[in-house]
């Protein structure tokens, strides 16, 4: 019954940040607001989380395949946006070429040096 | 004959359970496939699995508007698996505490820039509005970037094609830029693949190691509630 019951607080969470949303006019989906909810309520010790974990751990590994239904439409869109088809690639590739790029540098930059452990010995060769 | 197996497809149409069936049966045929590929970095499961359902609806000339209506009984389960993400969240926060001072330092330009990089090409090649919403959450996973969209006032296909692209091409980035910029730390590249190519960067950084796995996921969930809190309110502030 522990996927049940963390079924039914995942579901509860859902609802709570949906009427949060719907309360406060915000403009976040309730998802990410129920998100942040469990965590808080996880942080304040509310609700177990072995159970929350049993029910969140298998849908988590299911998020890709319950995303498919919205990819499969990607095939059947073309004539929508024809002729931005050129701006959307070149948008998405060096867009994020440079965004990890970027990204890159700024965790260089920011992070301290590795305690030690997993940094592979380079200078013992 | 033929009347009865009109018949049979219109039945079968008309329940949810057949578009359920399709999903699993091409997203497990997927999983195999890439399996046996030697799950090439280029090409997630979902991709495939997404081609095999198009093929199959194409092939059975079923219209895609009854497909998403079955369809969006599983998509149902987004909502409570959304919230679920909470729960790897709650267990980072030790992660989060040790290192806050170079997350906070880094987190915010990373993800406003994983944004706005391709808002300004897509803008400057002359995208549409709705293509820009659409493209605005690119590198927010999947199930937070659909609630993005749904406030921005983009279209799902463009973002789920964005996306799978997006992530596809963040972890071709990272293979490619780290070793050119002599960077190793694990630590830093699974914050990349998070950052920037959400779900599918994370399940990269999950190979590479445990540690590049868990900075993957906090990059990708901090990146995601980032985005949702701040992307909508620019959105109004800048009057689109």
């Amino acid at each position: 019954m522990a996927v049940l019951r963390g079924f039914l607080w995942l579901t509860g969470v859902w609802l709570a940040g949906e009427t949060l949303v719907v309360l406060l006019d915000l403009p976040v989906s309730a998802g990410v607001v129920g998100m942040l909810l469990m965590t808080i309520l996880l942080m304040l010790r509310i609700g177990r989380l072995d159970d929350i974990a049993a029910a969140g751990q298998p849908l988590i590994g299911l998020l890709a395949m319950l995303i498919m239904p919205g990819v499969v439409g990607v095939f059947f869109v073309a004539d929508d946006f024809a002729g931005q088809w050129l701006a959307v690639a070149v948008a998405l590739v060096v867009g994020t070429l440079a965004s990890v790029l970027t990204t890159l540098l700024l965790m260089r930059r920011c992070m301290p040096a590795e305690p030690d452990a997993d940094a592979p010995p380079e200078s013992r060769s | 004959m033929s009347d009865a197996l009109v018949a049979v497809r219109e039945a079968l149409l008309a329940t949810p359970l057949s578009a359920i069936a399709l999903t699993l049966a091409a997203y497990l045929a997927a999983l195999w496939a890439v399996e046996r590929l030697g799950r090439p970095g280029w090409c997630p499961a979902v991709l495939l699995a997404a081609l095999l359902v198009a093929a199959t609806l194409w092939g059975l000339s079923i219209d895609v508007a009854d497909y998403r209506r079955g369809a969006d009984w599983l998509m149902l389960l987004l909502g409570p698996a959304t919230v679920a993400l909470g729960v790897p969240l709650y267990q980072q926060l030790p992660h989060i505490r040790t290192l806050w001072k170079p997350l906070a330092l880094s987190l915010p330009p990373a993800a406003a820039l994983a944004s706005c990089y391709s808002l300004a090409l897509a803008w400057a090649l002359g995208a549409s509005p709705e293509v820009l919403a659409s493209l605005a959450p690119k590198s927010v996973t999947a199930p937070i970037a659909l609630g993005i969209v749904e406030e921005l006032g983009g279209s799902v296909p463009l973002l789920m094609g964005g996306l799978l692209l997006t992530g596809v091409m963040a972890t071709l980035a990272v293979s490619l830029l780290a070793p050119a910029l002599g960077i190793r730390d694990h630590r830093i590249l699974g914050f990349a693949l998070g950052v920037n190519g959400h779900a599918i960067g994370t399940v990269r950084a999950f190979e590479m190691s445990p540690a590049a796995g868990a900075f993957a996921s906090l990059g990708m969930s901090l990146t995601g509630i980032l985005t949702a809190l701040c992307l909508p309110l620019a959105w109004r502030l800048l009057g689109l």
